[in-house]
């Protein structure tokens, strides 16, 4: 078994849109030693010149499936990895990357719930891991997310996430389809009251977004009364 | 893009840290040397996109460590962290 932290050659398999700035990319792993839901790999692009760049991106997908894993990348204007991935990179295609890496912002199934879950726009990824391990092995946990997309075509996994018996609570904070009736506004302290389980239940929360969404959010939930350990937070950056 | 927006935290830096030490240190307790506070190396403030990669106390705001790679060898400064659990 590979260590974590050597560098492996993927094989690019299935390339998918998820919406017009995010696909989900599979990576084929051989000798893939598993993950938790919540880790990410690194991924490394080097240049003919010896020119080297490396991202970190959360695994999407649930531990079950063997030798592979999801990565979902939004591309990022500018960005060099994200870039390369949408713009060249075809299925076939070898990549180099390290992993699985992380043990902090993890959950898996012995932890138990309730799970309160906080994505803004791609910050969904790493809990889709865990909404996804959830569902395949049958947890009871009760599980609700709370996700902030700018319009509703930007909303990743949209439809998946209302199969997996989770509760799903979207806000749209820049366009709303006709006949909206959801939330349509950045989280703030009431959305969160209104939305996040009693702090008394003693959730165990994961909050996943940019730096200014994760520091909003988790600010939010200790004025509602949250023990700040019980929140789990995972900034990404916008370098792409 | 804001100095606010580009700070990451210690996940950012689990990948690096997982090679220099050989161990996982994103949920590793460390302790900051300038004003005591405990955290896990995930809850830290973390700028990538330095010459190097610093990593400092979100409360004080103390640099706590910094690590710079050369092309044969690695520097890391540990002055401002008084104690790491493993």
């Amino acid at each position: 078994m590979a260590s974590p932290i050597a560098w492996r050659i993927a094989t690019v398999g299935a390339i998918r849109d998820e919406t017009a700035s995010v696909r989900t990319y599979t990576l084929r792993l051989p000798d893939w030693p598993g993950h938790d839901p919540g880790q990410h790999v690194d991924l490394r692009l080097t240049a003919e010149d010896g020119y080297s760049v490396e991202r970190s991106y959360s695994i999407a997908s649930e531990p079950e499936r063997a030798g592979e894993i999801d990565i979902t990348v939004e591309r990022i204007p500018d960005g060099e990895v994200s870039a390369f991935l949408h713009d060249v990179v075809v299925a076939g295609d070898r990549l180099e990357v390290r992993g699985p890496i992380g043990g902090y912002f993890v959950w898996d199934v012995p932890l138990g719930g309730p799970l309160f879950l906080v994505a803004g726009g791609s910050g969904v990824v790493p809990l889709m891991a865990m909404a996804r391990r959830r569902a395949q092995v049958g947890s009871t946990a009760p599980m609700r997310l709370l996700y902030s997309s700018r319009t509703w075509d930007d909303v990743i996994y949209r439809d998946e996430l209302e199969t997996l018996g989770i509760e799903v609570v979207h806000t749209l904070t820049r366009q709303q389809p006709p006949g909206w009736s959801g939330y349509s506004r950045r989280i703030d302290d009431e959305l969160l009251r209104e939305v996040a389980f009693p702090a008394a239940d003693e959730p165990r929360v994961y909050v996943c977004g940019s730096t200014r969404f994760v520091d909003a959010a988790a600010d939010g939930l200790v004025r509602l009364g949250y023990d700040p350990r019980s929140i789990r937070t995972e900034r990404f950056g916008a370098t792409g | 893009m804001t100095v606010e927006e580009r700070v990451l935290d210690g996940n950012a830096a689990g990948g690096l840290l997982l090679e220099l030490f050989g161990v996982d240190l994103t949920a590793a307790p460390c302790m900051c040397g300038g004003c005591g506070a405990r955290e896990e190396v995930a809850r830290l403030d973390v700028y990538v996109d330095c010459p190097g990669v610093v990593i400092r106390c979100r409360h004080c705001h103390n640099v706590m460590i910094t690590i710079v790679r050369g092309p044969e060898r690695t520097w890391i400064d540990l002055r401002g962290t008084s104690m790491m659990e493993l």
